[in-house]
């Protein structure tokens, strides 16, 4: 009879055993199918906060902005930046362009002062960039040329201010001196970042290059890119392009190369292959045990196959196919439930709420897991692999007690 | 003999002790010199810091030594105005639709971005009612002899904790001051030269002042112009003035 048929015919005499065999592997795989989804989705999260909110894909500044940051150097600026948006939107591979200006700023309120970050946005662009409406929970966006504002809910809340208000905007100027206009806050916005929503306000860029005397400038321009671009080869692309035009004070990064960015992302990518490193481990050990047990606790009947002329290769092939149908079977329903769970969670969130208050870093509260086709099949065929390789050492180890000895037991 | 050579040294030391000045006598006398009943000044305020020199001109005028009101007249800063009550800063902005009162951790921020902070301009009292004084000795400062003069805050409330003023001998206008924090850290360093005299009053007409938690950075007061007691409309110092 082929081994393949007593394997199978194995699995079916005890459906119990072979049933708790299945289940703890597709337990295993459908966790860590699903971790790996939730952790791409972490990432791509983070990522995306980055480029939306901070570094964009790449960014454009002026070259001595970055190593003055710390002094708000505003002097340092992106001169007739409408001009450097023209250059960068002949590039196809750009999908979205923000042009920015951030700053430091006092919030005068009822004779108190709040710190805040102002960022002065071009409404027009920001609505294709960071789809700003969809984010507002009371009231509309400013309008160009008023002195209208968008606020953080948090920041709205801390200042006890709701739409309608007014506040007062002090700040630095570029020449550092000092200046101030009053606002009238027309909307409050839920930004996926909390330190954005602690602590940043939107003014319409014109208002902000009023209150910051910064003429028709701004400290730098962010942009996204169409999918599958290169952000290092593009970047490239703009340096050319911005230095033909004479544009060489201008400094062009892609994300990758900005460091903070993007060893943002490299740590918590290392911190997420430990966590998921760990997980990985616990859900093999749950595999290896179960096929072990199941092996070891028909060490009696391994021996009467023995006493009944099988040879011991055969029958460490035979539990071998036996352990490879049942994770076959156990990691395919295991996969396939990982990815029922992560494909409606891809589209309805993980809403992670109060957990994420008073959490500084760039992960929003709704986090959406990400199915990544080749880590899923991965996860399957490392179930599977793990899974029949563990039966090997029992197995083996079965075998080899002498027949007479395990007829004496029976 | 002994008691010879004693009554004669007693004799010697008495009128040395009447002549002595006090540290509380200079302190009146430096704050009769300087503070005056108003006053009108034309000046430049001069910024150098890592960026460059950043040049801001201003008219203030002075009632006393707790009313001031700055209007600052370049450029850059055209219609803001600073008000200083005996209690209060005010700053009103042409674009702002109220007055913004400086208070609490407010009242450290830098002025303009230059070395003085808001709360360098507070203090309406005089220092004899802050500060203990103490006469430390002599020493020259460019040239001139001054006293040197520690102070000490008598309670909380006040910006720096410890002062020492060199004040001219002759001319009783500080050359040199030093602000410390309660630790002793050194704060401020304030240096004054180019004194001429207007009205009877000793005035520097140059100032520099460094605020040593900032690198590289210093702040220069020159006076252009400055009118001593003169005649001022009270309402230049009130809140509705300030508006317009």
């Amino acid at each position: 009879m082929k081994l393949s048929k007593i394997a199978l015919r194995n699995i079916t005499r005890n459906k119990r055993r072979s049933l708790l065999s299945i289940v703890a592997i597709a337990v295993a795989a459908m966790s860590i199918a699903f971790l790996f989804s939730f952790l791409e989705g972490y990432k791509n999260d983070l990522a995306d906060n980055l480029h939306t909110y901070y570094s964009g894909e790449i960014r454009v500044r002026h070259k001595d902005y970055g190593k003055n940051e710390y002094l708000n150097p505003l002097h340092l600026r992106i001169e007739s930046f409408r001009g450097v948006i023209e250059e960068i939107e002949k590039n196809d591979a750009v999908e979205a362009v923000s042009p920015r200006i951030s700053f430091p700023t006092g919030i005068y309120r009822k004779e108190d002062t709040y710190k805040a970050i102002g960022m002065g946005v071009d409404f027009q662009y920001e609505k294709a960039y960071q789809n700003l409406e969809d984010r507002i929970i009371e009231g509309v966006l400013p309008e160009m040329g008023k002195n209208q504002a968008l606020i953080g809910v948090e920041l709205a809340r801390d200042i006890g201010v709701k739409t309608g208000d007014k506040i007062t905007m002090i700040s630095t100027t570029m020449r550092r001196g000092s200046n101030a206009i009053t606002f009238r806050i027309t909307g409050i916005v839920s930004f996926p970042v909390q330190a954005f929503n602690k602590s940043y306000l939107l003014v319409p860029l014109d208002r902000a290059q009023k209150l910051l005397r910064m003429n028709d400038s701004v400290t730098e321009i962010i942009m996204k890119l169409k999918k599958g671009s290169s952000g290092s080869e593009i970047a490239g692309q703009l340096v050319a392009a911005f230095r033909a035009a004479g544009r060489e004070e201008l400094e062009t990064l892609s994300w990758e190369e900005i460091g903070t960015s993007y060893s943002f992302i490299e740590m918590a990518s290392v911190t997420y292959n430990f966590m998921a490193l760990f997980f990985f481990i616990l859900a093999s050990s749950v595999i290896i045990n179960t096929t072990m047990m199941v092996i070891y606790e028909r060490t009696r009947e391994i021996g009467t196959i023995g006493a009944m002329g099988m040879i011991r290769g055969e029958i460490v092939r035979l539990f071998f196919i036996e352990a490879l149908f049942l994770s076959f079977i156990g990691s395919l329903i295991g996969v396939l439930i990982g990815i029922g769970i992560t494909i409606p969670l891809s589209i309805v969130g993980i809403n992670f709420g109060s957990a994420m208050e008073g959490v500084s870093i760039e992960i929003s509260e709704k986090i959406y897991p990400s199915l990544s086709l080749r880590s899923t099949i991965f996860v399957f065929f490392y179930s599977v692999m793990v899974a029949s390789l563990a039966s090997l050492i029992p197995s083996s180890k079965a075998a080899r007690v002498e027949p007479a000895e395990a007829l004496r037991n029976m | 003999m002994k008691r010879t050579v004693m009554a004669l040294l007693v004799t010697l030391m008495v009128p040395a002790s009447l002549w002595a000045i006090s540290a509380e006598d200079i302190i009146k006398k430096l704050e009769k010199n300087t503070v005056t009943k108003t006053a009108r000044i034309d000046g430049v305020m001069i910024i150098n810091d890592r960026f460059g020199i950043k040049r801001s001109t201003f008219i203030s005028y002075a009632r006393g030594a707790d009313t001031m009101l700055i209007e600052f007249t370049s450029v850059e800063e055209e219609g803001m105005k600073i008000l200083r009550t005996r209690d209060e800063i005010y700053l009103f902005y042409p674009d702002a639709e109220e007055l913004i009162r400086m208070q609490g951790a407010a009242l450290k921020e830098s002025v303009m971005g230059s070395d003085m902070s808001y709360e360098d301009m507070t203090g309406g009292r005089t220092l004899l009612q802050s500060y203990k004084v103490k006469l430390e000795g002599t020493e020259e400062i460019d040239g001139a002899p001054c006293y040197k003069v520690s102070m000490e805050a008598k309670k909380k409330g006040v910006p720096y904790y410890k002062q020492i003023m060199w004040i001219d001998k002759e001319l009783f206008i500080y050359r040199k001051i030093h602000k410390f924090s309660r630790s002793g850290k050194l704060l401020k360093e304030i240096i004054c030269d180019d004194v001429r005299q207007v009205s009877g009053k000793n005035i520097a007409f140059h100032m520099v002042l460094k605020d040593t938690m900032k690198r590289n950075s210093s702040t220069e007061f020159v006076i252009n112009d400055i009118q001593i007691n003169i005649p001022l409309k009270a309402s230049i110092f009130s809140l509705e003035e300030l508006t317009w």
